[in-house]
């Protein structure tokens, strides 16, 4: 083997040093691979009617950060992951919370950031194109043509109106990028929260951020959330994840920095996370912190495929 | 007549290149004077350039003058220069190549083979991005001798690899390799 061979090799063992194989992100990727193709924990009693004829508010919760929303007439969805595995290489661990099937018309699509478990391709085109495809500032190049309505790129607190209902977009504090490398020139493009309003219901779906206070205060005080959709996980390692992701305790701090009515606790439970031992330790966690701060009446807790109707009495 | 072609050729890719990424000026860097893409495009595939009696191995280093995505939502350009996300490639696209070969052990006189390739990607499993195949046709000068190709290949790994097959239709001549393709 000459010298030339040789350098190239060393470039990739190298490369494979640098990027982590001493630490967390191989061994999650191990993790990961070695799970494929594994058992996937099926959803009992799956809703067969996931838009009712009409309701005040209702959040049903598919999975990870997909959230069917339904305000009056109006239906929306977040961040939808509808396959198998996520980027090729994570499995989920329950099935979807729902049969894509059964949805004939969603108003908008949210896009939070372009990561694999929040943009998935496949499950786009398992979705009704009727209604417009929201993405974060960076996003349309990532975007392959799904024939939607409409496709939009939205900055921070820019506005979409769809059929009379307003979609804002606001802050996040995560990271950018999808492919690794690209969130090196993406800067801090390419990932929001949004924020849905119709006939009197603000919904806050915060996609995946980092615990933020000042974001959060300053969000609470330019829209008066009646729900709030917050990640709580991965919560370990800590030392990590805290820099791009809340825990179960800082999403609790969240909902009050966000002066928000109630939050109902997204993004977790679905995929393998972090190096978190058990697909419900952020769920665990957060139970702990709803009875010390006895918020029973604030924080719901859905399994996967669970509806919560909130009716018109519940703002006041 | 050559002078005035290039001066053209780079005048259209300056403006391409400009108008495609006018809208996310503001607040997104251009990936191009980002110093990570330039070293990611330094990072070379390998080839084996398989002749009747003899069978040589380089290191082929591409650049993408100009793609045509046609695969990609409306709101964005469908052409691009030196620069496109991964689905701009695998989702759908027609790609004008070049590349520049360096072989270790001379070939002939030279260390040296250079091509122009105009290949057509077509997503085959997650809109490319998991699998896809690609094919068309190279014009390679290897050593000084001048020889035309047709290429057929697949990738995988979000259209980070790339397996291409090249067969002469000139020469006895097989060539196949690994490719890289980050941006």
């Amino acid at each position: 083997m000459n010298i030339f061979m040789r350098t190239y090799i060393l470039f990739f063992v190298l490369a494979g040093i640098f990027f982590g194989c001493s630490s967390f992100p191989l061994g999650f990727l191990t993790k990961s691979i070695r799970t494929l193709g594994g058992p996937i924990d099926s959803v009992r009693n799956k809703i067969t009617e996931p838009v009712l004829p009409d309701v005040p508010l209702s959040v049903l919760w598919i999975g990870h950060a997909t959230c069917l929303i339904q305000i009056h007439d109006r239906v929306f969805i977040t961040d939808p992951l509808l396959t198998k595995t996520a980027g090729m290489l994570s499995q989920r661990i329950v099935e979807p919370g729902i049969d894509p099937a059964l949805l004939t018309r969603v108003d908008a699509v949210l896009i939070s950031h372009l990561h694999f478990d929040h943009l998935s391709y496949g499950s786009l085109d398992m979705l009704p194109k009727n209604g417009v495809l929201l993405l974060p500032l960076g996003g349309l190049e990532y975007v392959p043509n799904f024939s939607f309505a409409d496709i939009c790129e939205m900055k921070s607190y820019s506005s979409y109106t769809v059929r009379g209902a307003t979609v804002t977009a606001v802050p996040a504090n995560h990271f950018s990028g999808r492919y690794g490398f690209d969130a090196l020139w993406m800067g801090s493009t390419g990932f929001t929260g949004y924020i849905i309003e119709y006939r009197g219901m603000t919904v806050y779906f915060a996609g995946d951020t980092k615990y933020d206070p000042e974001m959060f205060k300053e969000i609470g005080k330019k829209f008066k959330i009646d729900v709030a959709l917050l990640p709580i996980a991965p919560v370990e390692p800590s030392s990590i994840m805290r820099r791009v992701h809340m825990d179960p305790a800082q999403a609790v701090q969240a909902m009050d920095d966000l002066h928000a009515r109630v939050m109902i606790p997204i993004h977790y439970r679905t995929l393998r996370q972090g190096s978190d031992s058990s697909a419900t330790f952020a769920q665990d966690l957060l139970k702990k912190i709803i009875k010390e701060k006895k918020i029973e009446n604030r924080v719901y807790i859905l399994t996967i495929g669970e509806r919560k109707v909130f009716e018109e009495g519940f703002k006041k | 007549m050559k002078q005035r072609a290039v001066r053209g050729l780079l005048l259209i890719m300056a403006v391409v290149t400009a108008s495609s990424r006018l809208s996310a000026q503001e607040e997104m860097k251009s990936p191009l004077l980002s110093p990570a893409w330039i070293v990611l495009q330094a990072v070379p595939g390998v080839s084996r350039t398989v002749l009747p009696a003899e069978t040589h191995t380089a290191l082929e280093w591409e650049v993408m003058p100009l793609i045509y995505s046609f695969g990609m939502n409306k709101n964005v350009s469908p052409w691009h220069v030196l620069f496109a996300t991964p689905p701009e490639r695998f989702a759908g696209s027609i790609e004008l190549l070049c590349s520049a070969q360096f072989y270790p052990a001379a070939l002939g006189d030279s260390h040296w083979g250079f091509s122009g390739q105009l290949l057509a990607h077509i997503p085959l499993i997650e809109r490319g991005e998991y699998l896809g195949l690609n094919f068309g046709a190279a014009r390679y000068e290897i050593s000084g001798t001048p020889t035309t190709c047709v290429v057929c290949g697949a990738w995988t790994l979000f259209g980070f690899l790339h397996y291409n097959l090249k067969r002469s239709i000139d020469r006895d001549l097989w060539m196949h390799s690994i490719e890289f393709r980050f941006f």
